[in-house]
């Protein structure tokens, strides 16, 4: 291995060109507006909170590729991905609970009408969709910061 | 089958081949999201666009960057080929593999074939007629998947959530424990 790829390997991934930073900014906004939609939209058109969920985690690897995982991690801290990951979970299993508690069927949405929702089973499973999509996001943002510190460790890790 | 449907599958069939064989590892890498991307195309081809915007963000996207990230911190040597040396015994273990999964295509019906169970089938017909009388929703895949079999997503997101917290455990203590 010669010194400029060890150099390379020894500051992991990040570059720092302006033109990913510039295209980066740009860019971001509507990706993560198309990874709501897509979440949003999943009952209309196709989609659905995996897809969505992964498009706006990837507006979190755009960033650390663009920015340097480092800074982006400090930015958003550790916590808030598996924060978003339990969130999303607790979401889906309290919205199959509360149908239950409302006397209806484990997720039978059309119950939630009772409470006076309009079209309750599209929006029940657009909120499902929207939990789904907390938990794919927070696990591929959770991923990708686990293992890029990795770089840190040296040679062992 | 069109031209464009016949290249596709030539480049999905090309990319597989290059993936297993390229010596290096980020060729192999980019080789497989090449892969993912072109299987993508082929699900739209084949009328199922959730499965094929899965398939393009996860496979082509986030997967390709992770093992991106990975291999940035392995040490890759100086390759002095472009190909891998083919193991004649596991090429054959492969293909023997192959020849075992393709004998079930002829129980596959055709592609788009009306007499097939999966377009005739009282279950097919109970959700198209009634997923947005019932659930509000025009996709039917999204009322199938939410609202009728909701109990399974809630098991796949389970699943997901398992592994994922599980893996995170386990990296962050190989990391910082």
């Amino acid at each position: 291995m010669s010194d400029s790829e060890r150099r390379v390997a020894r500051g992991g991934p990040y570059v720092g060109s302006p033109i990913i930073m510039a295209t980066v900014r740009v860019v971001m906004p509507f990706v993560f507006t198309f990874g709501l939609f897509v979440m949003f939209h999943g009952a209309d058109s196709s989609g659905g909170g995996f897809q969505g969920g992964v498009i706006v985690g990837t507006v979190v690897l755009m960033l650390g590729i663009a920015f340097g995982i480092e800074t982006t991690r400090d930015w958003i801290g550790t916590r808030l991905p598996v924060a978003l990951i339990g969130l999303g979970m607790l979401a889906f299993l309290f919205t199959g609970i509360g149908s239950v508690l409302l006397g209806a069927g484990f997720l039978e949405y059309a119950v939630y009408g009772d409470l006076g929702i309009p079209h309750a089973s599209k929006y029940g499973i657009e909120f499902v969709e929207l939990a789904i999509g907390l938990i794919v996001a927070g696990i591929v943002t959770g991923l990708f910061f686990a293992i890029a510190a990795g770089t840190k460790g040296g040679e062992s890790a | 089958m069109t031209p464009l449907e016949l290249s596709v599958l030539a480049l999905i069939v090309g990319a597989a081949f290059a993936t297993a064989a390229l010596k290096s590892v980020l060729n192999s890498v980019v080789a497989f999201g090449a892969y993912s991307l072109s299987i993508a195309i082929i699900w739209v081809f084949l009328r199922a666009p959730d499965v094929g915007l899965t398939e393009a963000a996860v496979g082509a996207g986030i997967m390709t960057v992770l093992f991106l990230l990975t291999i940035v911190k392995t040490a890759h040597p100086d390759v002095e080929r472009t190909f891998e040396r083919i193991d004649l015994k596991a090429a054959g273990v492969a293909l023997a593999l192959v020849l075992v999964l393709s004998s079930t295509l002829f129980a596959l019906p055709a592609v788009g074939d009306a007499n097939s169970a999966v377009a005739d089938d009282e279950v097919t017909e109970y959700y198209l007629e009634n997923a947005y009388g019932e659930t509000d929703v025009k996709n039917a895949v999204t009322a199938v998947l939410a609202a009728y079999r909701g109990f399974d997503t809630m098991g796949e997101a389970a699943v997901v959530y398992s592994a994922g917290v599980g893996l995170l455990v386990v990296l962050n203590r190989e990391v910082f424990g």
